[in-house]
């Protein structure tokens, strides 16, 4: 049996996007609220929720804006300096990040030197390039990553619209490795669809390439690649499932394309017994 | 703050966690708040259990209304399994007893529909298991219908259809039918046959209905969210040809 503990961060882990569609305010996780309400005699347990609340926004790749700017940076573990504080490249700076409240603080300097500095700064500005082209409205991050051995490259990028009733969210996450030129990683989709339901699609296509120019712009030509290739992939998986999968679960009509008569069906097989079993005792 | 109800943020986190995983999401919050047990039982759907007739040897599907205790009754030979401690003394003609058997009329009932589903089942689901229970009412009966069909495993696919339909009939003909008994025992089974097929149009309509809701709207829909968060195409390519699309219309109005 799980504990109380267990469960509740399951419920935090489980949040689908677009829990807090108003990032500017310090509401926290709508899951989180309901989780209260159902720990009321216990109210110790929703303090010992922040290692979740951690693990929550860096697999989600929270973003957060940072004081004084207009642009999202990314939450992840690949650009986590300990001590609930992160750094961006891009912006040259270092923050706090409050992970129950998903809010940035206490901005400072931050500048990237290093093995890698050259590639992440080549990578950011091809990707930046990239991003723009194919994502309407998306945050992203490169950074190094495993002790400045590799490159971590993210996008995220979020969709809500609750007011019709739904929430979308991507993300993109690969490591580069400048020794072997691999990049590896992998694609999520978050689709949560809830009007008078819950329905939700979540995908997680793994990646696995090489890149031949050991270049940010040979990195982010591969990544565009293949997330072409996935997001085609995606599509077509639309329509087979409505025509294969769906289908094979319930048609939409019968064979003969026509709905059941019901008239003949009620007085068909009267006053047989059904089943092996007699119907009268 | 106004106090929130615990059962109604049961309900609020269940429509938000994964659908996939609401049987264990339920075990979960009945293991968190055991007061909210039957309440959220009684109000959560959950995938439909299927069980072997041991007298037909046909697959049943388990709900609370074919339940008694830790025993489930099989539409197909009427018997409870495992069968009831107290065996149940015979139904009455118009009452279901205690144990939860429907009464002899609406048990003739029950069997023609559980026949009319089976044939509904095959056409529609090619596979998969119905069952239909009724149960009496003061003044006519209820019923549900249950259909259930799992992709067959093993091939590229996997997913499960579950439909629960719950209805109620009231009796508004009973006065019509004092004739003697030759006309009333017919009056009675035109108007049964005519009852099953009401339910059946209602399950077929509302199956159809629901199952384009999937197809159109939510399958559709999150084809559109995917196409709102990346675009397949360029983003820039897109600008321009709207921005060249308004100044060819723009050139037609002058």
């Amino acid at each position: 049996m799980a504990s109380s503990l267990a469960t509740i961060e399951s419920f935090v882990e489980g949040a689908p996007p677009g829990e807090r569609h108003r990032a500017d305010t310090d509401r926290p996780l709508r899951n989180l609220t309901d989780i209260k309400t159902l720990t009321v005699h216990e109210p110790s347990l929703v303090s010992e929720l922040g290692p979740a609340f951690e693990k929550y926004n860096e697999e989600q790749l929270a973003t957060v804006k940072l004081p004084g700017s207009s642009q999202q940076v990314v939450i992840s573990s690949h650009n986590s300096l300990g001590d609930g504080r992160y750094f961006d490249v891009e912006s040259s700076s270092s923050f706090a990040f409050d992970h129950a409240t998903q809010s940035a603080s206490d901005v400072q300097s931050y500048v990237l030197d290093g093995a890698q500095a050259d590639l992440v700064k080549s990578t950011l500005k091809n990707l930046s390039t990239y991003v723009q082209e194919h994502y309407p409205n998306a945050s992203y991050g490169v950074c190094p990553t495993e002790n400045d051995t590799k490159v971590a490259i993210i996008i995220v990028a979020n969709k809500y619209s609750p007011n019709n009733y739904w929430n979308g969210r991507w993300r993109s996450l690969y490591i580069f490795d400048p020794s072997s030129g691999s990049l590896e990683g992998s694609i999520k989709v978050d689709v949560h669809y809830y009007e008078d339901g819950n329905v939700r699609l979540l995908t997680n296509k793994p990646i696995a390439s090489s890149v031949s120019s050991d270049t940010g712009a040979g990195i982010c030509k591969e990544i565009a690649t293949g997330e072409k290739k996935y997001q085609e992939e995606l599509n077509r998986g639309f329509t087979s499932l409505s025509e294969g999968a769906f289908k094979s679960l319930r048609r939409q009509l019968p064979v003969t394309r026509q709905k059941i008569e019901w008239d003949r069906v009620a007085s068909y097989r009267v006053g047989q017994d059904i089943g092996g079993g007699s119907s009268r005792r | 703050m106004a106090a929130v109800d615990p059962f109604d943020s049961a309900l609020d986190l269940l429509r938000r966690l994964n659908p996939k995983h609401t049987s264990e999401h339920l075990n979960a919050l009945i293991a968190l708040a055991p007061d909210l047990t039957e309440d959220l039982l009684s109000s959560v759907d959950q995938p439909l259990a299927v069980r072997r007739c041991r007298q037909s040897g046909r697959d049943y599907l388990l709900c609370d209304y074919n339940r008694d205790g830790d025993s489930y009754r099989s539409p197909w030979s009427n018997e409870f399994d495992p069968p009831l401690q107290d065996t149940p003394a015979s139904a009455g003609e118009e009452q279901s007893n205690a144990a939860g058997l429907p009464s002899e009329k609406v048990r003739r009932m029950e069997i023609r529909a559980n026949e009319a589903f089976d044939l509904y089942r095959e056409l529609y689901y090619e596979g998969g298991v119905s069952s239909v229970y009724f149960w009496n009412l003061d003044d006519g009966f209820a019923g549900v219908v249950l259909l259930k069909k799992v992709a067959t495993p093993g091939t590229s696919s996997e997913g499960t259809w579950d439909s629960i339909h719950v209805f109620e009939a009231i009796d508004r003909a009973r006065f019509t039918q004092e004739h003697d008994e030759t006309d009333r025992d017919r009056a009675a089974a035109e108007s049964d046959e005519q009852q099953i097929a009401n339910i059946g149009k209602l399950v077929e309509d509302m199956e159809l209905k629901m199952r384009n809701l999937l197809q159109e709207v939510y399958f559709g829909k999150a084809k559109d969210v995917v196409g709102d968060l990346r675009s397949v195409g360029s983003l820039s390519e897109s600008a321009r040809d709207r921005e060249a699309q308004r100044d060819i219309i723009g050139s037609m109005k002058r």
